[in-house]
């Protein structure tokens, strides 16, 4: 291989790349608004949510005269009981969260100390229902409490002295808790699935992209080996995907931001962790830059590379979910020698500042194993006549 | 000068070329005239060493091209197909300048040379312009430069002229001519009887993989009673096709 060439291939193919408005826009403008989108979309939806959790919950009551607990229920403010003659089509309609039905003689019951019974219809489908009801059921808690309290004090009992044991919880997380919980969960996928597929769009260009314009074969007449070639477009592509890795995390973070609720906050890393970090993102960019270049130029053309390769990122997101929940904490050591599963085992560790040198040892020996291998299949696909040649 | 010596390429079990041997001498036009499918772009496809042959050689400018196929690269150039194969994002300079420097040119003879080719085509209103919006005439000439930058000594054309519109095969093949006078050695694939007619000295006609006939014009004529290249065409792979 001849590096000169491989540059001259390079700088050719980074200035014909960004000259793309499509590339700039896919690569760079999308993964920079998708996290502030987002986030607004979800902080919209939240405060609609929390609107609708801090008003009063629409209910039809249906007894038969027992006032006990509709007094209560009014007291509080926190409920608006609604007279309709269809309380169970109000109910389909969510013009009303729940039903009440209050037992004949409740009031009686109550009075001579026995228990009532109070039924609560509601919608399990309906997450306005669901909600509304977990706020009722509370409520009506809150009434059944009160009476028992009544109920201990006139036999002089004070409740706090039946209790059997008080929980008090300390959490020795040092920093971020709840917020790293969420921001570890979702950003090792985020951050797995855009360094593997953010040179997507280069790659389908520099290889079928090549063989439909029909430049291919001028370029493999030229003094260039393929090697050469092959090494310029590889991190052209590479290049590409570190491009648009970035560029998702300037938007991830803006996104933080715009809504500080969004996927966690409060998370800032010391140096070490992010140089990690960075340095797997990186190794997998390289990976699947071979990979991709390599389905690239097995197609005949952009729109059969467009088919071949828009899979990629649904197969990516098997094992991103199936780590979501993983604990950076307690990571399996099996997990080090799985494919993708292991680059986001040790950004969950970083993540935690766990920097754990046998881990990065195992997980770096993989991963230049993978790139070897992406490599090799690279190279020998562009070097085969019936990849290169295939009609 | 081109020295083809039992060429042979096999895709599994489909013999594409069928040991065929020629010999172009400098300053000559070498028309490979045959059929859809016929083995003419596997042929120069193998003079380009972009596939290698599966048995044979060639001998390029004194290079053997199984031997050395990296210097026998740095003597051709190549004008494939009708579709001119050109970077739309780049302008017509930085096009033909990748090609000079792939080729191991230094940048001020790329330099000197795009202004050599740039006056002789007739470019410079567009030389720096994104090839993109250019017209097929246009991206024909900066194809062609592109080709030539390197001053190869051989060219290799296969069908150049599909699919243009008249004023670009013009353009084609009085750059065919020129490079002739220049003295290149020149290979020209066709299935255009008149083109052949037109530009060739010697014709190969190539037929299901093998070289059934080579010939001047005049010989091919004199050898068929006079009849005109189509008819002669006709009757060769006709005549084979029947076998």
């Amino acid at each position: 291989m001849n590096i000169k060439y491989a540059m001259i291939v390079l700088k050719k193919e980074l200035k014909d790349t960004f000259r793309d408005k499509k590339t700039i826009f896919s690569s760079i403008v999308i993964p920079i608004l998708i996290f502030p989108i987002m986030a607004f979309a979800l902080g919209f939806a939240t405060n609609d949510m929390i609107n609708d959790d801090m008003k009063p919950i629409d209910i039809v009551l249906i007894s038969s005269g027992e006032v006990k607990l509709e007094a209560f229920l009014r007291e509080t403010g926190q409920v608006n009981i609604v007279n309709t003659d269809d309380p169970d089509k109000a109910l389909e309609d969510l013009t009303i969260r729940a039903i009440v039905k209050v037992e004949e003689g409740f009031d009686n019951k109550i009075e001579s100390g026995a228990m009532g019974n109070v039924e609560v219809i509601y919608d399990q489908s309906s997450q306005k229902s669901d909600m509304g009801t977990s706020r009722l059921n509370n409520i009506i808690e809150a009434y059944s409490q009160a009476i028992t309290n009544e109920r201990l004090d006139a036999l002089g009992i004070d409740l706090e002295t039946l209790r059997a044991v008080s929980i008090t919880s300390t959490s020795v997380s040092k920093e971020g808790g709840i917020g790293l919980m969420i921001f570890s969960m979702v950003f090792p996928m985020l951050i797995t699935i855009y360094s593997a597929i953010s040179g997507l769009a280069t790659a389908t260009d520099l290889g079928a992209g090549e063989k439909e314009r029909q430049t291919l074969e001028p370029l493999l007449t030229t003094q260039a080996s393929r090697l050469s070639i092959l090494t310029g477009k590889l991190f052209t592509v590479f290049i590409s995907g570190v491009i648009g890795t970035t560029a998702s995390l300037v938007g991830f973070f803006i996104a933080s931001k715009l809504n500080p609720d969004f996927l966690g906050t409060g998370v800032s890393l010391p140096l070490t962790p992010i140089l990690v970090i960075g340095l797997f993102c990186a190794g997998l960019n390289l990976i699947f830059s071979g990979l991709e270049l390599t389905i690239s130029f097995y197609a005949r053309n952009f729109k059969e590379a467009q088919t071949y390769l828009a899979p990629l990122s649904v197969i990516l997101l098997i094992p991103a979910y199936m780590t979501m929940y993983l604990d950076g904490k307690a990571v399996p050591e099996v997990y080090f020698h799985i494919p993708i599963i292991n680059t986001i085992a040790i950004i969950k560790e970083a993540l935690v500042q766990i920097i754990d040198p046998v881990h990065i040892i195992i997980v770096l020996g993989w991963t230049i194993v993978y790139i070897v291998g992406s490599l090799l299949l690279t190279v020998g696909m562009f070097k085969k006549e019936s990849v290169i040649f295939r009609a | 000068m081109i020295q083809v010596k039992n060429l042979t390429k096999n895709y599994k079990e489909v013999e594409a070329v069928k040991e065929i041997s020629f010999r172009v001498e400098r300053g000559t036009v070498f028309g490979l005239l045959g059929e859809n499918g016929a083995g003419k772009t596997t042929t120069l496809r193998m003079l380009a060493t972009m596939i290698k042959p599966t048995s044979g050689t060639v001998i390029i400018d004194g290079l053997d091209l199984i031997k050395e196929p990296d210097n026998v690269r740095g003597k051709i150039g190549i004008l494939f197909g009708g579709d001119t194969g050109l970077y739309d994002r780049l302008t017509a300079r930085e096009n033909i300048e990748y090609f000079g420097l792939l080729n191991g040119m230094s940048k001020a003879d790329i330099s000197k040379r795009v202004e050599e080719l740039s006056m002789k085509l007739d470019m410079e209103e567009y030389i720096d312009r994104r090839v993109g919006k250019f017209s097929k005439g246009m991206k024909q000439k900066v194809s062609i430069a592109r080709s030539i930058i390197h001053n190869p000594k051989i060219m290799l054309l296969d069908e150049p002229t599909t699919g243009l519109d008249v004023t670009s095969v013009r353009i084609v093949h009085e750059f065919i001519l020129n490079q002739k006078k220049e003295g290149k050695t020149i290979i020209f694939s066709s299935h255009s009887m008149s083109e052949v007619e037109k530009l060739c000295d010697i014709v190969g006609i190539i037929n299901k993989g093998r070289l059934i006939e080579i010939s001047t014009l005049e010989g091919l004529k004199e050898k068929f009673s006079g009849n005109n290249l189509e008819d002669i065409f006709v009757e060769l792979v006709g005549e084979k096709s029947e076998h």
